[in-house]
């Protein structure tokens, strides 16, 4: 049995709480232990507009935390991952380390350098994997067809991820909503970022950049998009609506985030296990096809 | 600062005068910076960008240009240097290996400090202080996960507000242009 410090990041606890639940679901189905930790923190990414030593110092505070306990940490979050694991990355420099601890000090905590971060995607994909998934479908999910959205920061940068996924040419969340017998399509903006970090600047910005990828998939025949960050469905999942009113345009994609596709095939109850009712685009269209 | 401003103030000719020749060098002293001496303007960088892609005023090879050249108050003052999705297209696929992303950060750190911090990243730094999190804790996000019977929200973040207060950032101030 693995066991994990759970890090929940600041926006699924908070507004996509279906997220954590599917994720707690799943995690326990495989017989993966999550350990909440109390006074983990905000990972850091936004304080890097203000301070780039002041995101270290809080990514590194939450390493030093989960290193404390001897777990490594599972993420929900892509950007909380790509912050974490860029951090490791940076203070696997001595000076750097020692910098960051000399303040990390002052709150009682120490980062020595034995921790590992990775996204629950990765977790599945690596500890579990995929024909062990496979074998455990028990729903037939073959007549559903779904978008897959990677989310920038669970590939990039690609040095910190130990040459987990290709960038240009991800593969691994493909492969696991295969494992669940759903098919997913391919689409010219696949690689598209939701925009998600952009927003609190500029609402517009992104609506625009979100209306590309939902353009596309407009034109295909898809069930729902599948992702695997809440930042990403916050922005897939809630802005939907909004686009259609300030845009005039009907889009009506429902959004699932992975684990909940994923418990959907294992068999689990769609609202008290997966929170699915929880989503502002309604999945009922999806639950016909599954039930 | 909602709707991106699409007016430029980068039309005129660039005046010698107005330029900052230590600007280039100040960027590049930061560690993370260093790779600025080896783009040599290819553009790979925008061509991938998905902003600069949906609004093209955002230009990274632009504004890396602009800071090889010295244009400190037009690059700090801008309000694009904050519309960076953090996607990592651009370093990702630099054939020069020049890491845009870092020396984007680095320009938003000095913007920050000179008084162009957008009100969003202030509030959300004044926020971790108290919750150790980005957002308050709304009461009815704490009556969602009751239901869920998820375990609840933290508070009180003591470590949080100390850090915050090491580096300095909670005594940055909003630009007072924008929104």
């Amino acid at each position: 049995m693995s066991k994990y410090a759970l890090f929940l990041g600041c926006t699924t606890p908070t507004q996509v709480p279906q997220y954590e639940l599917a994720s707690r679901w799943v995690c326990k189905y495989f017989g993966i232990e999550l350990i909440d930790i109390k006074e983990f923190v905000c990972c850091g990414i936004n304080q890097v507009n203000l301070s780039i030593e002041a995101g270290l110092l809080m990514a590194t505070m939450n390493l030093a935390l989960a290193e404390a306990e001897e777990l490594d940490i599972l993420t929900l979050c892509a950007a909380c991952t790509g912050a974490l694991a860029e951090a490791i990355e940076k203070l696997k420099d001595k000076a750097t380390r020692d910098k960051v601890n000399e303040k990390l000090r002052e709150v009682d905590l120490e980062y020595k350098g034995n921790v590992g971060v990775r996204h629950i995607s990765r977790v599945l994909y690596e500890d579990i994997g995929i024909e062990k998934i496979k074998k455990e479908v028990k729903q037939d999910l073959s007549g559903f067809r779904v978008a897959p959205h990677y989310g920038c920061h669970y590939l990039k940068p690609k040095s910190a991820f130990e040459g987990f996924e290709e960038p240009d040419n991800p593969h691994t969340l493909h492969e696991l909503i295969s494992a669940t017998g759903a098919h997913p399509i391919e689409y010219e903006t696949l690689g598209f970022c939701c925009g998600g970090k952009v927003f609190p600047v500029s609402k517009d910005l992104v609506h625009s950049l979100m209306q590309k990828k939902l353009d596309d998939l407009m034109n295909k025949e898809v069930d729902a998009m599948v992702l695997q960050c809440q930042t990403c469905y916050l922005m897939y999942g809630e802005q939907q609506k909004e686009i259609n009113e300030e845009y005039g345009k009907q889009y009506n994609l429902p959004i699932l985030l992975y684990p909940q596709l994923l418990g959907l095939a294992l068999g689990a109850d769609p609202t008290e296990d997966l929170g699915l009712p929880l989503h502002a685009i309604s999945p009922d269209k999806i639950l016909t096809k599954v039930t | 600062m909602s709707k991106p401003e699409r007016t430029s103030g980068f039309k005129e000719p660039v005046s010698i005068s107005e330029l900052d020749p230590n600007f280039r060098s100040e960027v590049i002293a930061h560690p993370d910076a260093q790779g600025l001496n080896a783009c040599f303007s290819c553009g790979t960088c925008s061509a991938g960008c998905p902003i600069h892609e949906a609004f093209p005023e955002y230009n990274p090879k632009k504004l890396a240009k602009m800071v090889r050249l010295g244009m400190r108050k037009q690059v700090l003052s801008s309000p694009y240097i904050w519309y960076c999705a953090t996607c990592h297209n651009c370093e990702q696929r630099c054939p020069q290996n020049v890491k845009f992303f870092n020396i984007l950060n680095v320009l938003k750190n000095m913007a920050a400090k000179e008084g162009y911090a957008p009100p969003a990243w202030v509030e959300q730094t004044k926020q971790v202080m108290k919750t150790g999190i980005v957002f308050p804790t709304e009461a009815n996000w704490v009556k969602k996960r009751e239901k869920l019977s998820l375990p609840s929200l933290k508070e009180d973040q003591k470590k949080a507000k100390k850090i915050i207060e090491l580096t300095g950032i909670d005594k940055i101030k909003p630009r007072i242009d924008s929104e």
